[in-house]
């Protein structure tokens, strides 16, 4: 078998890569089409959450609080007696927000900021990657966290919280590409007969340089909707009527021992998502990767 | 390489076996063994041994004059000792003083003090160290807390004689002795706290049946015992030198470890047990749990009466109606603590117990309130008057203590099948939000207290200096009240306080000033190992009587 050797090792998930390397590529489209279908529903839940879900998230049956999975309650009651599955359907949604909002932003504005001092490089260069290496010496959930404190409880907080966490890594992937591809022949060829810097800009390098980064934004998504859950958990989101996942654990935690299933369906269904999430991006990326699609 | 990646799979699944037995192994020793063991009085308490105490926060100060936290007081009561004591039927026994007589007018306290007592820094106390102690607190410089409000109405202490002193007063004060008997209003060690000054706090020197050995900052304060002491209070058993050797007080601020250190072995005992785990507790065969209702000011919700339509007497009330405090009760503490009715809790003199099964919810005759005051629901459910919709602004501090803020998402809910929206606000600065600014509509609050005149400083009417140095909690003002309260303060016949506490009580619940909750109790999971525990009239801990069995 011939060993793989990947270039992009910031986008490695080690975790996943014994399924790729059995030759038995049936099992992988398992795995693909499993994320595929988990992912669908999870939306389907964000968009549709009343048509699935058997109880208002909000209605508190105070006759029947903290009992056990049984056939009225799929996933129990928590000790306000609401019912955890309904719960779990609603919450999806200010989690996939978190989520998706924040790489949404956070790929934008690294995007910008990678591909300026890729593509104009010298001083903007400098001053941008100084400022993006600054920001890399803090980890990415400290930087969230410091960030979240600050500006106060509220969903669009963190979701600000978390994209400035994930800008430095689409700024370096960005600022990579541009200058790769800024030096290829056609690009000179295009100034040669006299196209506009911007319309080289426009129509050659973004186009070509972006792929990298959607692979990114696929992967970062997973983290993103780890981290927002991890800001929510310890309290830094707000009491909202319907709980997102984060905050469900975080209400369901002190309970674990007399309680389980308040924890553990939420804990699951963030696991569920962000693996789904980051096998999908596995697979984007062996598409976008020259050397495995090559063998293919 | 592809012998690497089965050794990875393996680990994963060992781990996952790992977790999962993990999880089954607790479920089976849970509920082994099920017995309830009451044995007290085990003849001959054995000297000797160690207590780690678990406390759930981390003391502000051990300088009584300059704490602000019942916490600290946990750990101080146990350096400090008072001039009198506060008996269970809230009479005023002997301590360190021996007795006392009041003038004819009320205003001046003569106390003759024991003659056999040392600081544990080797310094006499005298009537010299009481006048210090109590000069210190009223002194500005000293910036003394909670301590303040309790010598209030203190004026100035005249030494008579070595053992005699006489406290003057600026105007009768009912509650002095019961104040006096607090921790905050502890006798400190002249000599100790001119040496320390402001590390006082971190140096603490007292009387009490412990002394002080170190304190590590959110790690732990360590006292030992104080073997010259014999001179214990009238509610303790033991009146001479502590049973035991040390105490460790322990923080550990996350519940479930807490009292899982106890389970497994780790502290001998910790405070403020969650209600969900103080079921499992009494299936538990080695631990012990001890249970007492604090005494003061039950957990409140306060209307801010500055705001409208709080002004108004007939919106509190639709509110009032409309929160069912019983199901709050049963569902967030499952039994463990006891609906409170009153402004005070029971325990109190002049507890009003005809005002218990007075207050029920009513949601149609809260919707018929406000239909009537021409608050009209809209399409979505909620009120509009004057084209605003009708909110409620509901704050609440951090971390959750006690489930509070779980409170707060109940009464959404229950306001919201009257039609008000309540916006919740969890905040870190209740410091600004609410004293500062003032800045709610409903604001929930405790406090531990002896004597019902802990309820003016709460529901008196504030001078516009008061206010501008903190916000009161309701912002309202009734003439009526006041004159009962001031009443209060200075009448000494107890029959005729009574009285007069009992309409201030009902006043301030008929009038909706306020939601009482729950009474808050202070609960203890122990080893059974452990004996003697005993609490004093306001539900602090006391460690005189505690012996460990071998």
């Amino acid at each position: 078998m011939k060993e793989v050797v990947n270039t992009k090792t910031v986008l490695q998930v080690p975790k996943w890569k014994f399924a790729r390397l059995h030759t038995n590529f049936s099992v992988s489209n398992f795995f693909i089409y499993g994320a595929g279908i988990i992912v669908i529903f999870i939306i389907t839940c964000a968009l549709f959450p009343k048509w699935l879900a058997p109880y208002s998230p909000t209605f508190m049956d105070t006759a029947s609080t903290l009992s056990a999975p049984n056939s009225a309650h799929w996933f129990g009651t928590d000790y306000f007696g609401r019912d955890v599955l309904s719960l779990v359907i609603y919450g999806s949604r200010d989690s996939l927000i978190i989520g998706i909002a924040s790489v949404l932003i956070g790929g934008l504005i690294g995007g910008i900021i990678g591909s300026a001092a890729g593509y104009f490089g010298g001083i903007i260069d400098v001053v941008f990657m100084r400022f993006i290496e600054i920001l890399m010496t803090i980890p990415a959930v400290l930087l969230a966290l410091a960030i979240a404190a600050a500006l106060g409880p509220g969903l669009f907080n963190i979701v600000l919280a978390v994209a400035a966490a994930s800008i430095p890594g689409y700024a370096r992937v960005m600022r990579g590409q541009m200058i790769s591809i800024k030096k290829r022949q056609y690009v000179d060829a295009s100034r040669s007969i006299g196209t506009h810097e911007w319309k080289i800009f426009l129509w050659h390098l973004l186009p070509n340089s972006w792929s990298p980064l959607l692979v990114m934004a696929t992967i970062g998504l997973g983290s993103s909707i780890l981290i927002g859950a991890g800001l929510s958990f310890l309290g830094l989101g707000v009491i909202k009527e319907i709980p997102d996942w984060g905050a469900l654990l975080s209400q369901g935690r002190g309970y674990l021992t007399v309680g389980w299933w308040i924890c553990t369906f939420p804990g699951l269904a963030i696991t569920l998502l962000v693996l789904s999430v980051n096998i999908m991006g596995d697979k984007l990326r062996d598409t976008f990767d020259p050397k495995i699609s090559k063998k293919r | 390489m592809k012998q690497v990646n089965q050794i990875k799979l393996l680990a994963i699944l060992l781990v996952f076996v790992l977790l999962v037995s993990g999880c089954a192994s607790s479920t089976s020793t849970k509920n082994s063994s099920s017995q309830e063991s009451n044995k007290e009085g085990a003849s001959h308490p054995k000297s000797g041994g160690d207590l780690t105490f678990a406390l759930a926060t981390s003391p502000d100060s051990l300088d009584p004059a300059r704490s602000g936290l019942a916490v600290a007081v946990r750990a101080f009561r146990t350096i400090f000792d008072s001039l009198v004591v506060q008996a269970p039927d809230n009479t005023i026994k002997p301590w360190l003083a021996t007795e006392w007589k009041i003038s004819n007018d009320g205003k001046s306290y003569t106390f003759t003090l024991r003659k056999d007592v040392k600081f544990h820094d080797g310094t006499p106390f005298n009537a010299a160290a009481v006048k210090y102690s109590f000069d210190r607190i009223n002194d500005p410089k000293t910036q003394a807390k909670n301590a303040v409000a309790l010598l209030k109405p203190y004026q100035s202490s005249e030494v008579i004689d070595d053992y005699t002193i006489k406290i003057n007063l600026a105007t009768p004060s009912a509650s002095f002795l019961s104040n006096l008997s607090q921790a905050m209003l502890g006798i400190v060690s002249p000599t100790a706290a001119e040496k320390y000054g402001d590390q006082f706090s971190k140096n603490p020197v007292g009387t009490g049946p412990y002394k002080f050995v170190s304190w590590s900052e959110n790690a732990d304060i360590v006292v030992e015992k104080n073997k010259d002491y014999h001179w214990g209070p009238a509610n303790v058993e033991n009146k001479e030198a502590p049973y035991l050797d040390k105490i460790t007080f322990k923080i550990i601020p996350e519940e479930a470890t807490r009292i899982g250190s106890v389970q497994s072995g780790q502290v001998l005992a910790a405070e403020t047990v969650p209600p969900q785990n103080i079921a499992s507790l009494k299936n538990d065969s080695k631990t012990q749990l001890l249970k007492v209702n604090t005494i003061g000011l039950p957990y409140t919700l306060f209307f801010n009466q500055r705001k409208a339509p709080w002004n108004d007497v007939k919106v509190r009330q639709a509110v009032q109606l409309a929160v069912d405090v019983d199901s709050i009760v049963k569902t967030l503490y499952l039994g463990t603590y006891e609906r409170s009715w009153s402004p005070i809790t029971p325990g109190i003199l002049g507890y009003d117990k005809s005002l218990e099964g007075e207050t029920k919810a009513n949601i149609k005759k809260a919707n018929q309130i406000l239909d009537e005051l021409g608050y009209k629901k809209g399409s979505d459910g909620i009120r509009v008057k004057d084209g605003k919709p009708f909110t409620l602004k509901y704050v609440d501090g951090t971390p959750n203590r006690e489930k509070r803020n779980d409170i707060a998402v109940i009464v959404q809910q229950q306001l919201k099948k009257i039609g008000i929206k309540v916006e919740i606000n969890i905040t870190k600065d209740v410091a600004t939000v609410i004293y500062k600014n003032a800045d709610y509509d409903l604001y929930g609050n405790s406090q531990v207290n002896s004597d019902p005149n802990a309820l003016r400083a709460i529901y008196h009417t504030r001078t516009p200096e008061e206010e501008a140095v903190f916000k009161g909690l309701t912002g309202g003002s009734d003439p009526e009240l006041d004159q009962w309260l001031e009443q209060g303060t200075i009448e000494l016949d107890p029959a005729k306080r009574e009285e007069t506490y009992k309409k201030v009580q009902q006043k301030i619940i008929k009038d909706a000033w306020i939601i009482p909750i729950y009474v808050f109790p202070y609960t203890v999971a122990a080893s059974k190992t452990v004996n003697g525990i005993t609490f004093d009239s306001l539900g602090y801990p006391l460690f005189n009587d505690v012996n460990i069995e071998q």
